[in-house]
């Protein structure tokens, strides 16, 4: 008996004509990849958008208005991307057959393959890392050793760049197999699905990923999105991300003897709750809307934060540290940019729905401000400073 | 054409080489664990998901009726589709212990009714249409009922 040879090896592997289907093919991969690039693009540009709510450049004026904004950006982001990925597992199952082409004789015809196979490496593995870790992060699930936000950020631009560049290369590729015809074509009997039927199949998975997840963030799929993260319950009608316990925050926020400090310049004011509540009151409608893509509306009650400036004479329009009685995680302080501070919407809540908040909501005072990430609503608040 | 493609290329690389800078300060241990899922990914998928759904394609093709093939292909497409796009909340892991509004439904049950809803629509697209999911045979058959 001898070993067997490279060549042995070879002749078993499967050559690209081995694949049956006849569903796979150009016609099908560039409608999938079509629609898949048009969902990356969508996920970019909402994620992008999301960075630049922790980062606030000043070239960009995010503001206050629409309150529901960020709910409407992110909530797009997650929904898009959990939608993803029936296609992006079709549009892969399209092409798997074009793994075993053999690598050309030709050495300049070689490099270009090389090439082209590295890009599209780049392409499938950002793309695949990309949905992994978000639909991870959602149900917050961290098994690896990276920061999820700064690096779902820069392999977002390597999965776009890769993106484009598989674009470019295939551009011929995709407008021909955009031009041939979904149906007919062939007159050989096959058993297998037609062209029209995979794509009407990744079509319907992808919508009924899409249904039974947003109900998170669309209020009236709450009951059909069985597979949600959240559905929208929680105490007082709203969900939690944090407790009060997981952010170290239990014993401060409950300590009868808290004061909220109010710092501006050495001006400094300090308020008890009860003080807080003798202040003029207003009451808003505004939703929470979390990176992670649920939100709900709810009713609001507490001081503006404008009318806490007032308190050490600080001019309207300034911007406010916010500083938080938690000890563990990340956001223990927060700004609050001048615009947001001069929005009368923004409040330095103490009642949520109608009852006085709770512990986990953010007892004794919480921020809320319309069009901001949820973690920038800083709960069990003790302290705001006017940045002078 | 030719300055279309120019573009996108050139992009496509400077998006790529911004991202890899934004990567700059990672630590080794960060970028280690980073390289492994990204590699991770195309291991499984190529590896792994695509070989397993070639064989049971297979496999299906000797097992099945041929008027059935079409259907069980495509009821297959949706149900293992869904079923990866759900696979975080029927991991049954992630949350926190001490935080009841995140995670709190019976995904099982539900993957269980979905998983037996399919397979239902199946049977019956098969008995009713069978060859509802194929082409035609064809061109001088291109049934109505196709």
């Amino acid at each position: 008996m001898r070993l067997p040879r490279v060549e042995d090896i070879e002749k078993r592997i499967p050559r690209p004509e081995d694949f049956s289907a006849r569903s796979r093919g150009p016609a099908t991969t560039a409608r999938v990849g079509t629609a898949l690039g048009i969902a990356f693009g969508i996920c970019f540009l909402t994620g992008l958008w999301s960075h630049v709510q922790y980062t606030s450049p000043g070239w960009l004026p995010i503001g206050p208005n629409p309150s529901w904004l960020y709910r409407v950006t992110q909530g797009t982001h997650v929904a898009t991307g959990i939608a993803s990925v029936p296609l992006l597992l079709v549009k892969l199952w399209s092409v798997y057959p074009r793994f075993f082409i053999r690598p050309p004789k030709a050495r300049r015809d070689q490099l270009i393959d090389v090439l082209e196979r590295a890009s599209i490496g780049v392409l499938v593995a950002a793309a695949i890392f990309q949905l992994t870790s978000g639909l991870l992060n959602i149900v917050q699930w961290y098994p690896w050793e990276f920061s999820f936000r700064r690096t779902h950020e820069a392999v977002a631009w390597v999965a776009i760049g890769a993106l484009l560049v598989h674009i470019a290369v295939k551009l011929p590729v995709i407008r021909e197999g955009l031009g041939a015809p979904v149906g007919h074509e062939s007159p050989v009997e096959s058993e297998g699905p037609s062209r029209r039927a995979v794509l009407r199949g990744v079509t319907v998975a992808s919508g009924l990923a899409l249904v039974l997840t947003v109900g998170q963030t669309v209020p009236f799929l709450r009951r059909i999105s069985v597979f949600g993260v959240r559905d929208g319950d929680g105490p007082q009608d709203l969900p939690i991300n944090r407790t009060a316990r997981a952010a170290g925050a239990t014993r401060a926020a409950t300590d009868p003897a808290f004061v909220l400090q109010l710092k501006a310049g050495d001006r400094i004011v300090s308020l008890t709750r009860d003080e807080l509540a003798k202040l003029p009151q207003r009451t808003h409608r505004l939703p929470i809307a979390c990176v992670e893509g649920w939100s709900r509306n709810a009713v609001w009650t507490g001081v503006a934060i404008q009318d806490l400036l007032a308190l050490v004479g600080a001019p309207s329009g300034s911007t406010v540290t916010v500083r938080s009685m938690q000890t563990r995680g990340a956001f223990r302080t927060s700004e609050l940019p001048g615009n947001f501070v001069d929005d009368p919407r923004t409040l330095l809540a103490l009642e949520l729905n109608g009852e006085p908040l709770s512990l986990d909501h953010g007892y004794p005072c919480r921020i809320i401000a319309p069009n901001r990430p949820g973690v920038l609503q800083t709960k069990w608040v003790r302290e705001l400073e006017v940045r002078t | 054409m030719r300055l279309a493609r120019g573009l996108l290329l050139l992009t496509g690389v400077g998006f790529g080489l911004w991202g890899v800078w934004l990567m700059r300060d990672f630590t080794s241990e960060q970028l280690i664990s980073m390289g492994t899922w990204l590699a991770g990914g195309v291991i499984l998928h190529d590896a792994i998901i695509a070989p397993v759904t070639v064989l049971l394609g297979v496999v299906a093709a000797r097992l099945l009726p041929g008027g059935t093939r079409s259907v069980a292909a495509i009821a297959f497409l949706v149900w293992a589709t869904l079923t990866v796009a759900v696979a975080n909340v029927l991991s049954g892991q992630g949350g926190k212990p001490d935080n009841d509004t995140v995670l709190h439904r019976p995904y099982g049950l539900s993957w269980l009714i979905l998983t037996i809803a399919v397979a239902i629509a199946a049977v019956f697209v098969a008995r009713r249409h069978p060859r509802a999911l194929q082409e035609p045979k064809d061109e001088e058959s291109p049934g109505p009922q196709g």
